[in-house]
């Protein structure tokens, strides 16, 4: 290990002594500071903390116990190293059960005092990559408490979306019967037509509405028949944008298509993946007014694929960005977004061992950004299995 | 012009559904037979001569897709529209590549389903029509060869 990397705080009353050593542990290669006080040294480490700090015992107006204390509260990571006078064990002793590393007793022996030092530097480092671990782990765990919560959401929905479904068409059909026996002739002259009429339009339309959220949350879960085959991004762009080119032009936006110089070929579902871009661009011309551009890239890293689709319209508030993959959010009125296109393009995308991701500015616009491994991970399928 | 009216089978386990679309397509002026399940789908095929099918892909027991593989190896003739229930258009297509005319999304709307109607009955009437006129040659031929 190297010494220049320890930063430590030498602190004594006894000038002498405090700089004899200190210069010798610079002469090590040390970053060593100095303290010729209790005070002095709190003053210090509050300023700049230190990763070790070497403590005399004795010292007048705060002692060595009393700032060991007021350093633990400031910093209880830093580790510190107790000097006792000759023969005054009772005072190590104490120092470790306040929380000191070690103890020494005077007089020092130089290597001895190092080889402290470097251990308590070396239980500093343990410590750090401990908490660094502890904290990797917290956000896999929340990370993977979010996907849970979202996938058992989407298989819950896709249920009660698939047991709406029947008793739907059954109104739906029931509705659109009645209609066919309003416009018989024999009741073109029946009381009230017209209100009967009104009514079961609105019937139609509601199940209408109903039918779009249930077919879209099942879209999301149903994962038992994907289809993986070799998929031309570039062709798949093509046909999703020619989907959308014709609301583009009536709103006079511009679709730039840039494709990179990649093959654009990988292996992925193409109905999900498809569903997916259909989602975004959607979205992406709904929020760009007339006159705006939309643009999609293809870009191919070595393992990888990603797939842009950037567009210069209204932008996502702050706080929308957050929401906007959970399910039911939309920012359209009643009945004309389900809330569910970017929840079932996110789930998707997780079947498909890839991400979506969000760039947005109010006023300049939004990017949407998409990465597929280009092969699935094969192993992931089996597993869940 | 006087509509001929489809003879049409609808498969379904769902009763009131079947009521009610059956009650539908009689009011628009075909002829409907009902059946609950996919042997019952088959029992009435061989009493009753039928154009077009409406299948249920899910249905408790023999599923739509195991009729459908029925209907193809016993009443080739007959053309099937499947209708899903799931949104997974996948099963469906497979259906289709097993010989199905195309299918429908539940709850689907009339004037597709109509529209897919009147397209099976087509293709049914034009496969039957070429068959006549094969039939027909061959009769010639055969007639030809004895004088």
């Amino acid at each position: 290990m190297r010494m220049e990397n320890i930063s430590l705080l030498l602190v004594d009353d006894e000038n002498d002594f405090r700089q004899t050593v200190a210069k010798r542990l610079i002469k090590r290669g040390m970053n060593v500071r100095q303290a010729s006080s209790g005070q002095e040294c709190l003053d210090s480490i509050a300023k700049d903390p230190v990763d070790v700090v070497v403590l005399d015992v004795k010292m007048p107006g705060m002692d060595g116990i009393e700032t060991l204390h007021r350093i633990k509260e400031m910093h209880p990571e830093i580790e510190v190293i107790f000097v006792t006078g000759h023969a005054c064990a009772q005072d190590g002793v104490e120092g470790i059960k306040t929380g000191a590393f070690d103890y020494l007793c005077k007089p020092i022996e130089l290597e001895h005092l190092i080889s402290k030092i470097r251990q308590a530097f070396d239980k500093r480092i343990r410590e750090r990559e401990k908490q660094k671990e502890k904290d990797f782990r917290a956000k896999m765990e929340q990370q993977m408490i979010a996907t849970e919560r979202l996938a058992s959401l989407g298989t819950l929905a896709a249920g009660v979306a698939h047991e709406i479904n029947n008793p739907l068409a059954i109104i739906r059909e029931a509705a659109g019967w009645m209609k066919s026996i309003l416009q018989k002739d024999e009741l073109a002259s029946m009381p009230r037509k017209g209100d009967f009429e009104k009514a079961l339009g609105k019937i139609e339309a509601g199940v209408e509405r109903v039918r779009r959220i249930t077919h879209q949350l099942l879209g999301s879960v149903k994962q038992t028949d994907s289809t993986i085959s070799e998929v031309n991004l570039k062709e798949l762009l093509n046909e999703t944008v020619a989907l959308h080119q014709k609301e583009a032009d009536d709103k006079d936006l511009k679709i730039i298509q840039e494709m990179g110089s990649g093959s654009g070929i990988i292996w992925t579902d193409p109905y999900k993946l498809r569903q997916v871009l259909i989602n975004i661009i959607n979205n992406a011309v709904h929020a760009t007014d007339s006159g705006g551009r939309i643009t999609a890239t293809i870009e191919t890293f070595d393992d990888d694929v990603a797939i842009r689709i950037t567009d210069t319209g209204r932008g996502i508030p702050r706080e929308h960005l957050e929401k906007i993959f959970e399910p039911f959010f939309s920012t359209k009125p009643p009945g004309e977004g389900t809330g569910l296109g970017l929840f079932v393009s996110r789930s998707i995308m997780n079947k498909l061992g890839g991400e979506i991701n969000v760039e947005s500015r109010l006023g300049q616009g939004t990017g949407f950004c998409i990465k597929l491994p280009k092969h699935p991970h094969v192993k992931s399928d089996l597993d869940k299995k | 012009m006087v509509k001929i009216p489809t003879k049409v089978l609808l498969v379904d386990d769902e009763k009131d559904f079947v009521e009610m679309l059956s009650l539908r397509l009689q009011e628009a002026g075909e002829k409907v037979h009902t059946a609950y399940s996919g042997k019952e789908c088959l029992d009435t095929l061989k009493k009753t001569g039928i154009d077009v099918i409406i299948l249920d892909i899910k249905m408790p027991g023999m599923d739509g897709m195991e009729t459908l593989g029925e209907i193809k190896k016993r009443f080739p003739l007959v053309e099937v529209i499947l209708l899903t229930g799931h949104g997974s258009t996948e099963t469906a297509v497979e259906g289709m590549k097993l010989g199905a005319f195309d299918y429908l999304m539940k709850p689907a709307d009339f004037e597709e389903l109509t529209a897919k109607l009147l397209g099976a009955r087509k293709r049914k009437d034009e496969q039957e029509e070429r068959i006549r006129l094969a039939e027909a040659k061959l009769l010639m031929r055969k007639s030809g060869g004895a004088f």
